[in-house]
């Protein structure tokens, strides 16, 4: 079989609305997805931003407690289903057919249908604030008996679970498109041990969400049930179980937290070998890790549990502590690759290292937090805000900056301002830690999360204050990303095919590429086929 | 697909281990279900796998293999453009939000549905 396919009918232009709408180009539904995650990026943070104005002072009452509950179940809800997973999605839909040298995906409709459901799940869960009860107020994990009909009586809820649901099944969807796309639509000579690294991850992450996620799709029809057709399956009064839904929900939710970083381990394992000009170090070290993540992600679910007394402390802590190996050796692996390498600090590289830093931190407290002991003091506090901020926020959130400026040239044709680049990156990276760093110090302190006011107590005002004024830090550091693609649009400076002297398939092809992707491969021996095809005196063949 | 194989039959087996193992040691039935039924769907696919793509010949898995080896071969239509994806994707929001707004709303939806289903088998004749 070959990637050679026809194409039936004429590409539409780029800038009609129609075309867009009905376009089943892998790219164009790459950038939508990109464009949409990017508008519910600004939306959430802006509700965090509300908050952190809210937990400034104590006792304040700029927002009510149900507004703020409204406020951080739909910040938590778009950042997790709407914006880390799917901005991936988008990227990965964008340049996967790229790097491994494919015309398209392997299903377009299906691709482009799993866009629009997205879209719509996204919508439907905020359109529940327009409702009479306002939106969903259970939180991101929507919690039995919290999101059952006797506490949660809106129609908000409910417009929450069909949402989610929705995403939930678009991302199912989009993760057979992946794997189907990946291994057999590769090009002539583009073996599984040449793909890149983030091609790799995206294999691995569309594993978990065939394991993971139908989970939360069952759980979710088992509360719609419970909600509206008599059931009881989460209500202990008539023999059901409220702990159900939390092993429902975080057999989902773990491998979930590993959807939203396994791509972005991808995407600093592309970015950092180019701006250290070397090969990446261990190619199949960091694939086995990945899988080995992905495997070992499966089976830690009620870490998350560990206070309800009703799960198996020992094994769950201990395969807890297990993720820390491969993820380990990613690490080595990245600073193994910018060792003796001749750095440049560039944007993107910037970000990867920000990212490396913060992530680190998160990963520690992880650890920390994947025993039992630490775990029961920290449950609930805002020690637990801090560590999955540090994990998604300072981890994910850096590393999809850093794929923007890596890759927006090849999705626009356009560079972004390396100055507002680097005034962006130094604003978000002092920003991130002025805002998320206190919160461990709350959490110590005693500082529960999702409270919506506290009392005038020890460290709590200006903890409180240091992070909401860091929060405001990080809004400007958004609003100068915003404004240097304002003035790099405007500039209009066109780029070749590889601006950046990069390594992968992607680069070979003109920015934009154009519909059909290639108008020529080079020869593929190695994981770096462009580097080959540019230095032939260095190209030794090979895999790897 | 050698690779797919094997990486199919080791997730597989790790999983059933991690299975058996959870529940020697919890004994807890919902945890161990979840982990046996996603356990069997990766063995069946595993198994799929060796039975039906054990032997394919992709031009992908040809280290050596040069651009001009792929030509020829005709692997289907590309549909640029197609309404039927976001007009399926309306129609299947339209039934989710119509049960909990209006029945009305979903039975529009599930009409809607019926039809891009009927165009979907057209398009693909």
């Amino acid at each position: 079989m070959s990637p050679i396919a026809e194409q039936a009918v004429a590409p539409p232009g780029r800038s009609d609305l129609l075309g867009w709408l009905t376009s089943t180009d892998h790219k164009r539904i790459g950038t939508l997805y990109v464009i949409t995650s990017l508008g519910f990026f600004l939306v959430a943070g802006a509700l965090a931003v509300v908050m952190r104005t809210q937990l400034a002072r104590p006792n304040s009452t700029l927002v009510s407690p149900h507004a703020f509950n409204q406020l951080f179940t739909l910040h938590g809800t778009a950042m997790i289903f709407l914006v880390v997973a799917p901005f991936a999605v988008g990227l990965a839909n964008f340049l996967i057919p790229l790097q491994i040298g494919a015309p398209d995906m392997a299903f377009p409709r299906l691709n482009a249908t799993s866009y629009w459901m997205f879209l719509f799940g996204g919508l439907t869960v905020f359109l529940g604030a327009l409702t009479s009860e306002g939106a969903a107020d259970s939180g991101w994990t929507a919690y039995a008996p919290l999101s059952e009909i006797k506490i949660s009586t809106g129609l908000g809820q409910d417009m929450w679970i069909v949402g989610v649901f929705l995403v939930s099944v678009a991302t199912i969807l989009t993760a057979i498109n992946f794997i189907t796309t990946t291994f057999i639509y590769r090009a002539p000579g583009m073996t599984m041990w040449r793909i890149p690294i983030f091609a790799w991850e995206m294999v691995a992450t569309s594993l978990l969400i065939f394991m993971a996620f139908p989970s939360l799709a069952a759980a979710l029809l088992l509360l719609f049930v419970d909600r509206h057709l008599g059931g009881h399956a989460f209500d202990p009064s008539y023999g059901g179980n409220a702990v159900l839904w939390q092993h429902l929900f975080w057999f989902f939710g773990h491998p979930e937290v590993y959807v939203l970083i396994l791509p972005y381990f991808g995407v600093v394992s592309e970015i950092i070998p180019v701006f250290s000009r070397k090969p990446i170090f261990g190619y199949t070290g960091l694939v086995i890790a990945a899988f080995a993540i992905a495997g070992l992600s499966m089976g830690v679910w009620a870490h998350h549990m560990f206070t309800t007394g009703a799960v198996d402390d020992p094994f769950f802590s201990f395969l807890s502590f297990m993720i820390a190996v491969p993820t380990g050796v990613k690490f080595f692996n990245w600073i193994g690759t910018m060792w003796r390498g001749s750095i440049s600090l560039a944007t993107p590289m910037l970000f990867c290292v920000g990212f490396l830093m913060n992530f680190l931190l998160g990963g520690v407290t992880g650890v920390m937090i994947a025993s039992p002991p630490i775990d029961f003091h920290a449950e609930d506090s805002y020690f637990i805000v801090a560590h999955m901020h540090y994990v998604l926020g300072g981890g994910s959130l850096f590393a999809i900056f850093a794929a923007l400026f890596f890759w927006w040239p090849k999705m626009f044709g356009v560079k972004l301002d390396e100055r507002l680049g680097k005034l962006c990156f130094w604003l978000l990276f002092v920003g991130f830690n002025v805002t998320f760093f206190p919160m461990h110090l709350l959490g110590i302190e005693g500082m529960p999360r999702r409270v919506f006011t506290y009392p005038d107590v020890g460290s709590f005002p200006l903890l409180n204050s240091l992070a909401t004024a860091g929060s405001y830090v990080m809004l400007a550091g958004v609003v100068a990303f915003a404004w240097n693609v304002v003035v790099s649009t405007r500039k209009r400076d066109p780029v070749g095919p590889d601006p950046w002297e990069a390594n992968s398939l992607e680069w070979w092809t003109s920015s934009p590429p154009p519909e059909h992707n290639f108008d020529d491969l080079p020869p593929i021996r190695s994981a770096r086929p462009v580097f080959d095809a540019h230095h032939p005196e260095i190209a030794k063949g090979g895999a790897g | 697909m050698m690779v797919a194989l094997r990486l199919f039959i080791s997730s597989a087996v790790f999983s059933s281990v991690i299975a058996t193992a959870y529940w020697i040691f919890s004994k807890e039935p919902t945890g161990t279900f979840l982990l046996g039924v996603m356990s069997f769907g990766l063995l069946f696919v595993a198994g799929y796998t060796i039975v039906a793509e054990r032997e394919a010949d992709l031009v992908g898995d040809r280290p050596e293999a040069r651009p001009v080896d792929a030509a020829g071969e005709l692997v289907g239509t590309y549909s640029i453009r197609s309404p039927l994806p976001v007009w399926t994707a309306l129609a299947v929001s339209c039934v989710g939000l119509g049960i909990v707004v209006s029945p009305a709303v979903a039975a529009l939806g599930v009409v809607a549905m019926l039809i891009a289903g009927v165009l979907f088998i057209l398009q693909s004749r």
